[in-house]
């Protein structure tokens, strides 16, 4: 049954990623991107990481593409907007040619490494050992993140709200 | 399982990488970034459930907030240079490209 749940949902994240990858109109995209990211959701409960479940849910299938479809909509994109883009799906497939061999050679890579399930503890991936483990040894990345995630937003308000006199030179 | 989730992991950064080489549309750019972000948390979330300790985990986490901070940043440079340019291809947008390179 575990099976079969984790190759739908890998099928269904692959499907989602290439059809995001060959749409031409953006918000055709994210709403592929959408069954993505919930797919790996789905993943992530299966593999045991409860938080990551809820969070993936939340930050990324919740925020950032609401934010992707608002700045979308927002922009009123025309068909003129968009890149002329003719031979789109032939340079779409050469570049999946080009990347095949590496991912050829991780296969192998994989398929030669031992990967056997070391012992879990009772509350893995849960909130509460998520949480300790964060706020222990993880202390200072999580603060230099708070910092990133602080400089990034003051960083965005100041982009944004340039108003005509030093705009990008066309 | 594991085994499986690591190809999968794979083959979407692979997918990717793909989009950012071959489409010219800056949010399917942005998209492809967020695909190989997660196809690596994946990677790290796998790791943590073979070993049973909580880094990759952690880790997947500090990545996601790492994205949110792209985000952030790239929709506002976006929204910036779309009220200029009107135009959401990537080769209009090469204001770092050398005068000389355009007229050779």
């Amino acid at each position: 049954m575990t099976d079969l749940l984790f190759f739908t949902l890998a099928l269904l994240s692959i499907v989602g990623a290439i059809g995001m990858i060959s749409f031409l109109q953006p918000i055709y995209a994210a709403l592929s991107f959408i069954i993505t990211l919930i797919a790996l959701a789905g993943i992530y409960a299966l593999l045991g990481s409860s938080f990551l479940f809820a969070i993936q849910i939340i930050i990324y299938a919740g925020a950032i593409i609401s934010l992707i479809l608002f700045i979308i909509m927002f922009l009123n994109i025309q068909p003129k907007n968009l890149p002329k883009e003719p031979h789109k799906t032939k340079f779409i497939l050469l570049s999946l040619i080009t990347v095949t061999p590496f991912a050829f050679f991780l296969i192998q890579m994989i398929k030669s490494l031992p990967l056997i399930q070391s012992e879990k503890a009772e509350q893995f991936g849960t909130i509460k050992s998520v949480g300790k483990e964060l706020f222990s040894d993880y202390v200072l990345p999580f603060e230099m993140v708070s910092i990133l995630l602080i400089v990034s937003l003051v960083g965005a308000v100041i982009l944004a709200n340039k108003q005509g006199e030093d705009d990008v030179p066309a | 399982m594991f085994q499986h989730s690591l190809i999968l992991s794979m083959i979407l950064v692979s997918i990717g990488i793909a989009g950012i080489i071959s489409r010219r549309n800056i949010f399917i750019l942005y998209m492809s970034i967020e695909l190989i972000l997660n196809g690596i948390n994946l990677g790290f979330v796998t790791g943590s459930a073979m070993f049973g300790k909580e880094d990759g985990n952690v880790i997947a986490l500090l990545v996601m907030a790492i994205a949110a901070a792209e985000a952030a940043l790239f929709f506002a440079m976006i929204v910036v240079l779309f009220r200029s340019r009107q135009t959401l291809d990537t080769h209009e947008l090469n204001l770092l490209r050398s005068k000389e390179q355009d007229h050779a």
